[in-house]
């Protein structure tokens, strides 16, 4: 029988696993359909002269353990923090600017309001503190709640020791948030709408929710467990993000990962209900003792395995599991910085080096989710947008800048119409949306690249054109991620893994599943269960 | 001076009654103390108009905990439970969903619009029994304070945990999934009929400010299975002369245990003394004496109102002031000069008997929802209506009717103008989404009652209007109903405690919060009373 550990799929979780089963001394085969390694985490040349992370643009989760380990630094990812973490323009007042110095924030908010300005560094601090206690979450194998293993049982020991260690009323709001609805804990704290719009823009970062749905504050505290900050700060790769995909790849390959691109995998063989290797879309067909999944749940089960392997429980359960993706993204090539409403042009190029953030309201939020709600996508959406370029003149020619736009809300299931014919209607909103800001942006435009959920799946892999590989709900986490009984990396296929976003702690550029799942598997092979 | 009484219990509510009950019969001296001329709160009969009885708010029975119909022997005091047969459910293009009392029918009704659906329907209901089952034991216990395990609180988690791990691995994923999901989420796991999933769906969201697709809603589905299993006793249907004659049964027995009851006695505050609760002072300056005080009336009344905040704990304060109440629903009451004509289901069958549930499609409802996001109430809204004559003709002259009707979205925060001056404009909508299904109704209204957010609120004290006592969000539920760390129906006063839908397990007449904070008072007075 071969020895060989199979990975399908080099995103940059699949690679982190890939990086890890090699320093464990396995020689793990990655294979990846397209030409170049990263999944949603690349970079690509948009126009010429002109490179942009494609899709994923800020890399602020990346669990700080694996850029040790692999010597990620070394190895060409360089990380750039602006000081200037998120600029939210105003059209009838002054901005909101969310600094790395909390004092320097606050202080900016006094012109809005005293209140805000005196409460935002409790809400940080507060956030911090339960971050802190949530943190180990992150790399924690989620328990197995039938027959947990002693390892586990140490494990929630720890956890709940760090939550008996905060006190009563942070341990309250630890409980309280999780299930709460993100416009109700922003304006329990703040007063100013759009102050709440910012902080409630992360609770429903790439989720079918709105400000308004339930749940969607768990957003915000493992925000906070993945950075201690609740509001995602803004941090970029040198290079884009396709830098830190090729830095965890080298590492692969150094540690002796095979990783082969152009290559696409039809399906997962199983011999006697275990994975045996996989058939390529070529006929070819390579053998493993395990294989590795970083598809996305819906796809690996419903796309790879023989359902006739499965059983029909388990595949009605995975066909209901909630994998619509509502985001889209638009990329500019720019001929020179757009000028912002209430930007000094002095201040510009250290005002707009974060993330800049579009939805001026609970309200505007809220509307850009009913549009998803019946099918359609928002005509005035909430954009993530930032301009990497102002702080790595490397990614385009001199005085030009790339401009990398999120968009929310795009449902991958249109009521009417198909993606391929509202393709540019959808990037003519995000430009009209913006434009009210950046009045001027329309004529710096050389270039423009719109990806709908379509592309997102089509071109990219990403089933249901869901970036985070299944919603991140309350009923899609931990133990339930991406179903309760395979959650543990392990799935009902022997041999077969699970490494991708669909798995706890869930989607973002963190690597974290990735690091756990190679941990799991190593634990396997060492205990001899595959 | 010796107080007067061991314990007065402000607002005469059934949650209050049942309170009161429970507490006469342990030999307490008890005096209940209601605001209005009626007993019951919002689980109330009145004769609206001459001749015509109406459940002014409350309009169905809803879990009443089967121990407290025996304990209390209900039927003996007049309690007669009729039943409510099944949900009819008009739609626009003519078509209709009825689920009637009878299995086979239903499942004959739901087979004209899937075969599918109508096969799941069954397992559905096995799946939500075994899940119903689960829940129950949850209802009548005392939530533990997690911040601050003692013994008994780690015991309660330990039973719960281990009742979760019996669980069949099916079981589970429903159970995690109903505490979730939202109501739509969870049902397009089971069912792919669109009318079916909005009526469910419907009673997932009743009294809360949360639309059928919003997280959370799921778990409501269950309430309609535990009702089910509840066995002897019919948890769900309409009490024979309204939903008054509960709380008049409730009374009843409560009288009977030796307790007082005093109507038309407001409270003006609760005397508090070195952090104690002493007494209360009524509205007419009369003060009463008593060990304890077991409030009914929600929260931000007790506190904020009765006992002022220079007594409390500022974090407290803050935790109330937070509590969210939001109220959703108003409620329009009509007599009738004969039955309404349904143009999807034309005559007088027995689809007029249970609910009428204006729900016709899942967009239909969450965009009446989404009407309430943003300030205004539902255009469209969903209705339930009940028309209580045809099983209990009692309620109205011979020949005439009297219908019910539960109204969804009326936000209580209006964006635009206030409630006073929007009344008769929401009880036209009621009207004309009523009409598009059943034309002749128009003709047929003799009078109409509409009862806003704002009316449900000064009428019965429902702040904001919340006909729970407050949202039943999972951010207010269980050990964090009303606030973190009093959900155990005691508060920072001493001697003062909570018995009301603001408190576990939640709203709906099913008398549990009363019964849970009766018992709460009993053990901490048989350790020594005083706190």
């Amino acid at each position: 029988m071969s020895e060989r550990v199979v990975i399908i799929g080099a995103g940059h979780n699949g690679l982190v696993a890939a990086a890890y089963l090699a320093r464990a001394g396995l020689s793990p085969l990655v294979l990846e359909r397209r030409d170049v390694v990263g999944g949603a985490a690349i970079t690509d040349e948009l126009h010429p002269g002109f490179r942009c992370s494609t899709l994923a643009h800020t890399a602020m989760n990346l669990e700080t353990r694996i850029v040790g380990d692999l010597e990620l630094e070394a190895r060409g990812a360089v990380s750039i923090r602006p000081e200037v973490q998120i600029f939210a323009p105003n059209l009838d007042g002054p901005p909101v600017v969310l600094r790395e110095d909390t004092s320097a924030t606050s202080d900016g908010l006094r012109s809005l309001s005293t209140n805000d300005s005196a409460k935002y560094p409790k809400f940080l601090r507060s956030f911090r503190k339960i971050g802190a206690v949530l943190r180990p979450l992150l790399t924690m194998t989620p328990p197995d709640i039938d027959h947990p293993s002693t390892g586990s049982l140490w494990d929630m020991g720890m956890l709940g020791l760090r939550f008996r260690g905060l006190d009563k009323k942070d341990a309250f709001r630890l409980l309280r948030w999780g299930p709460m609805a993100v416009a109700d804990l922003a304006s329990e704290w703040f007063e100013t709408e759009l102050l709440r719009a910012v902080v409630e823009a992360r609770g429903i970062y790439g989720t079918f929710a709105g400000p308004r749905s339930a749940g969607t504050s768990v957003g915000l505290l493992l925000q906070a467990a993945a950075g201690g900050s609740p509001i995602a700060p803004a941090v970029f790769v040198r290079g884009g993000m396709g830098a830190l995909s090729d830095a965890i790849a080298q590492a692969a390959r150094d540690g002796g990962a095979e990783i082969r691109t152009g290559v696409d995998v039809d399906a997962v063989r199983v011999e006697d209900g275990r994975a045996a290797g996989v058939v390529l879309a070529s006929g070819e067909e390579i053998e493993a003792r395990l294989v590795v999944s970083n598809a996305d749940p819906r796809t690996t089960f419903l796309g790879l395995v023989d359902p006739a392997d499965l059983d029909p429980d388990f595949l009605t359960r995975i066909g209901n599991y909630r994998c619509r993706g509502t985001a889209a993204k638009v990329n500019l090539a720019l001929a020179g910085l757009p000028d912002f409403a209430g930007v000094d042009r002095s201040e510009a190029q250290s005002i707009l080096s974060g993330r800049i953030h579009i939805g001026n309201s609970t309200d505007y939020l809220e509307r850009a989710f009913d549009a998803a709600k019946y099918g359609g996508y928002s005509r005035h959406p909430y954009l993530d947008v930032t301009i990497p370029s102002l702080t790595d003149p490397s990614l385009a020619p001199e005085g030009s800048h790339v401009m990398s736009i999120y968009v929310q809300f795009a449902p991958f299931d249109l009521k009417d119409g198909e993606w391929d014919s509202m393709k540019e209607a959808l990037g003519d909103a995000v430009i009209a949306t913006l434009s009210d800001y950046a009045p001027g942006l329309r004529d710096l435009i050389l270039h423009r690249q719109v990806l709908t959920p379509q592309d997102l799946e089509r071109t990219y892999g990403l089933g249901g054109g869901h970036p985070l590989h299944g919603e991140p709900s309350l009923d899609q986490m931990m133990t339930f991620r991406p179903l309760l009984g395979c959650a543990r990396y392990r799935t009902p296929v022997r041999g077969l893994y699970l490494c991708g976003a669909g798995t706890h702690p869930g989607g973002g550029v963190s690597g974290a599943p990735g690091l756990n799942a190679a941990r799991e598997i190593v634990d396997d092979l060492r205990t001899d269960v595959v | 001076m010796d107080p007067k009484y061991d314990i007065i219990v402000i607002g005469g509510g059934h949650n209050g009654l049942v309170n009161a009950a429970y507490l006469a019969r342990a030999g307490k001296k008890v005096l209940v103390l209601e605001r209005r001329h009626v007993l019951g709160g919002a689980a109330v009969t009145e004769e609206v108009f001459p001749g015509f009885k109406f459940s002014v708010a409350s309009y169905v029975v809803s879990l009443l905990r089967p121990e407290l119909i025996r304990d209390l022997d209900l039927p003996r005091h007049g309690l007669e439970i009729l039943p409510l047969d099944g949900t009819f459910t008009p739609m626009l293009d003519g078509n209709y969903l009825w689920r009637a009392d009878d299995a086979a029918e239903t499942r004959r009704q739901i087979a004209r619009h899937s075969k599918l659906d109508a096969e799941a329907y069954t397992e559905y209901g096995k799946a939500m029994g075994d899940m119903g089952r689960f829940v129950k034991p949850i209802l009548s216990m005392t939530p533990p304070d997690p911040s601050s395990l003692n013994l008994q609180g780690l015991r309660d988690l330990l039973f719960m945990g281990r009742r979760f791990r019996r669980l069949s691995a099916q079981d589970k994923y429903n159970q995690v999934q109903l505490m979730t999901m939202s109501a739509v989420d969870f049902l397009d796991g089971w069912f792919e009929t669109d009318v079916l999933k909005a009526t469910m769906a419907a009673s997932g969201v009743i009294g809360t400010f949360q639309g059928v697709r919003s997280p959370g809603t799921a778990y409501v589905l269950l309430h309609h299975y535990m009702g089910e299993i509840d066995g002897a006793f019919r948890a769900w249907g309409l009490p024979r002369g309204g939903t008054g004659a509960i709380s008049n049964a409730i009374a009843d027995a409560a009288r009977e245990a030796g307790a007082q009851i005093r109507t038309e006695a407001g409270i003006e505050r609760i005397l508090v003394q070195n952090g104690r609760a002493t007494g209360v002072v009524l509205d007419n300056g009369d003060e009463i004496s008593a060990h304890i005080v077991s409030s009914s009336v929600d929260p931000r009344l007790t506190f904020m109102k009765m006992v002022g905040r220079e007594h409390l704990p500022d974090d407290f304060v803050d935790d109330i002031e937070r509590y969210k109440f939001r109220g959703s629903s108003g409620k329009v009451n009509l007599a009738l000069d004969g039955l309404p004509n349904f143009r999807a289901l034309p005559g007088e069958g027995s689809h007029l008997r249970g609910a009428i549930s204006i729900s016709p499609s899942v967009e239909y409802m969450e965009r009446a929802y989404d009407d309430a996001k943003y300030g205004q109430f539902s255009r469209r809204p969903y209705i339930d209506c009940v028309i209580p004559t045809l099983t209990d003709p009692s309620m109205a002259p011979p020949g005439k009717h009297v219908m019910s009707c539960f109204v969804q979205y009326a936000p209580y925060h209006l964006k635009d103008g206030n409630w006073d001056d929007q009344k008769d404009a929401f009880g036209d909508t009621v009207i004309d989404t009523l009409a598009e299904h059943a034309p002749n109704i128009r003709d047929l209204i003799l009078h109409r009652q509409v009862l806003t957010p704002l009316d449900l609120e000064r009428d019965f004290g429902l702040t904001e209007g919340n006909i729970f006592q407050g949202e039943l969000s999972l951010e207010q539920l269980f050990f964090l109903r009303p606030v973190p760390g009093w959900a155990d129906y005691r508060t920072p006063i001493g001697n003062l405690y909570m018995c009301g839908s603001a408190t576990h397990p939640g709203g709906g007449i099913m008398g549990a919060p009363g019964l849970n904070a009766a018992r709460k008072i009993l053990n901490d007075t048989r350790k020594g009373g005083a706190r």
